[in-house]
């Protein structure tokens, strides 16, 4: 019989345990499928920096705060506060701006960005030119 | 008060702190009955999660921000600004939070409280018993997004890529779609009224009503298929149905008193709408298209086998992925995508000899 066509499981994702600080699985993936690309952060939200520092997704960790228990159709979870820390800094973003995980998700990459950009570069981060800026119209 | 209510009181009151001197400021401001002295949104919050807590409502805390936030016209607490934490309320303010909260007390979700909640940055209309999106449910729209980013050939042709979600209940994952793909359109299906419905109404709030063909039928019913406005999809996508039906009695009441248990209910191993969907794909889905489709974390496997036993279809699972979940958390549900060969594939592909 012909192998097009024929399933390949990933059956080793089965035995992946959860990490700790909630290391984002289905990044593993990338290994076994790699149609899967790992995408780079992104900046959501209305203001974009000139060449920040970008953040790698490796140096990430994020407590998801849903609360215990499954998830899914069974439960119905409203507390979607994301937690996000930039490892090597160890600066740690928390937001529950929005009622979306994802939005939440999106804006604590942002949040995080910025806060590590300054780490880096101090008074010369795009973040504090802007702001130098903006107080020299008032 | 209570006393940690006390020492709250205390804290916020002392110098310095921005926000307490601006709301005692208000020479309009009077004595608050029944509630005295707990007129500010930190105050309310606080009583409301004490009170929720005291009756086993879950969720006690987020569910007080949530209630709070929203008579103060912000969607989560974070997001208030701060000197309204301090402030003291007005009595319609309080007697608006009293009636949501009792709501709660009678274990109503909190979509359905606020009647309204926000999915991909969509805020859309939440109308029991139409089921409330799942957050997991987010990341299968991700998984569509960038699926269908790589398949260039598929972005920026007017119509494309054409799909179908079955199963749409508020609109959200047609919706948010529809918004993050400009060129695309929409069909949407569901069983119940209600759900065609509340669709529409939310199309129609994010002008979104000119890409989306919202079409009331039941799709486990034969004849249904016969009258698509367009013809074969690049996608499918769905969360339909997936609970195992002897799980369905241990739902939380949230679900169980308020939610269509036939948005729900899979059948005895969750999988009647599930395979109901794959087998449409020979006469819905294109050559070289997806569906894509959120189920239990049991189902894989279970999926996996049943398409093996149904190669007519000419299906193979491609990807799984986990759904994003913090290190505690049993993992909630499992995305999948299905993917139908192009037409090459299918002419070599030889069918089993049946012995």
């Amino acid at each position: 019989m012909s192998t097009v066509g024929l399933f390949h499981f990933p059956t080793p994702l089965t035995r992946i345990c959860p990490a700790p600080w909630g290391l984002r699985l289905w990044e593993k993936l990338t290994l076994l499928s790699p149609g899967i690309a790992v995408t780079p952060v992104q900046m959501a939200g209305k203001k974009d920096y000139p060449a920040l520092l970008s953040l790698d997704e490796n140096e990430l960790e994020e407590q998801f705060v849903k609360g215990h228990g499954p998830g899914g159709q069974a439960t119905n979870k409203t507390s979607n506060c994301v937690v996000l820390k930039h490892i090597p800094s160890g600066i740690v973003v928390k937001c529950h701006q929005t009622r979306s995980v994802d939005q939440n998700r999106k804006l604590a990459r942002k949040i995080l960005q910025e806060k590590v950009d300054v780490f880096y570069n101090g008074e010369n981060s795009p973040v504090h030119k802007e702001k130098r800026e903006a107080a020299k119209k008032k | 008060m209570e006393l940690w209510g006390r020492m709250l009181w205390a804290l916020l009151s002392g110098p310095g702190r921005r926000g307490s001197t601006r709301g005692w400021a208000f020479s309009s401001w009077q004595p608050q009955p029944p509630l005295a002295g707990l007129s500010s949104a930190i105050e309310l919050v606080s009583h409301w999660t004490g009170v929720f807590e005291k009756r086993g409502i879950p969720e006690a805390r987020e569910s007080s921000e949530y209630i709070v936030a929203h008579v103060l016209g912000a969607k989560t607490f974070q997001s208030l600004r701060p000197a309204l934490w301090t402030q003291p309320l007005t009595s319609q303010q309080l007697q608006c939070i009293r009636e949501l909260s009792s709501r709660r007390l009678q274990r109503m979700p909190v979509q359905y409280i606020l009647g309204e909640w926000d999915f991909q940055g969509l805020s859309l209309r939440m109308v029991p018993p139409v089921f409330i999106p799942r957050p997991e449910t987010e990341e299968l729209v991700e998984w569509v997004l960038e699926e269908v980013a790589q398949r260039s050939h598929a972005v920026g042709s007017p119509g494309s890529p054409l799909i179908l979600e079955v199963g749409c209940g508020s609109g959200a994952i047609s919706l948010s779609l529809l918004s993050q793909l400009p060129q695309s359109r929409v069909i949407a299906v569901d069983k119940r009224e209600a759900a065609i419905s509340l669709t529409h109404e939310n199309a129609q709030r994010l002008r979104l009503q000119d890409r989306i063909w919202i079409i009331h039928l039941d799709m486990t019913s034969e004849r249904s298929w016969t009258h698509l406005p367009w013809g074969p999809m690049d996608l499918i996508v769905s969360n339909p149905p997936y609970v195992f039906h002897q799980d369905m009695e241990q739902l939380a009441p949230e679900i169980r008193s308020y939610e269509d248990p036939a948005a729900l209910d899979g059948g005895e191993e969750g999988m009647d709408i599930i395979t109901h969907i794959l087998a449409l794909a020979p006469r819905l889905l294109k050559d070289s298209g997806s569906i894509f489709l959120e189920v239990d974390p049991r189902h894989p496997e279970l999926v996996s086998s049943w398409l093996q036993s149904r190669p007519d279809l000419y299906l193979n699972l491609v990807a799984v992925r986990r759904d994003f979940c913090g290190s505690q958390v049993e993992c909630a549900c499992w995305h999948l995508n299905v993917h139908s060969p192009g037409m090459e594939s299918k002419r070599r592909y030889v069918l089993p000899e049946v012995t």
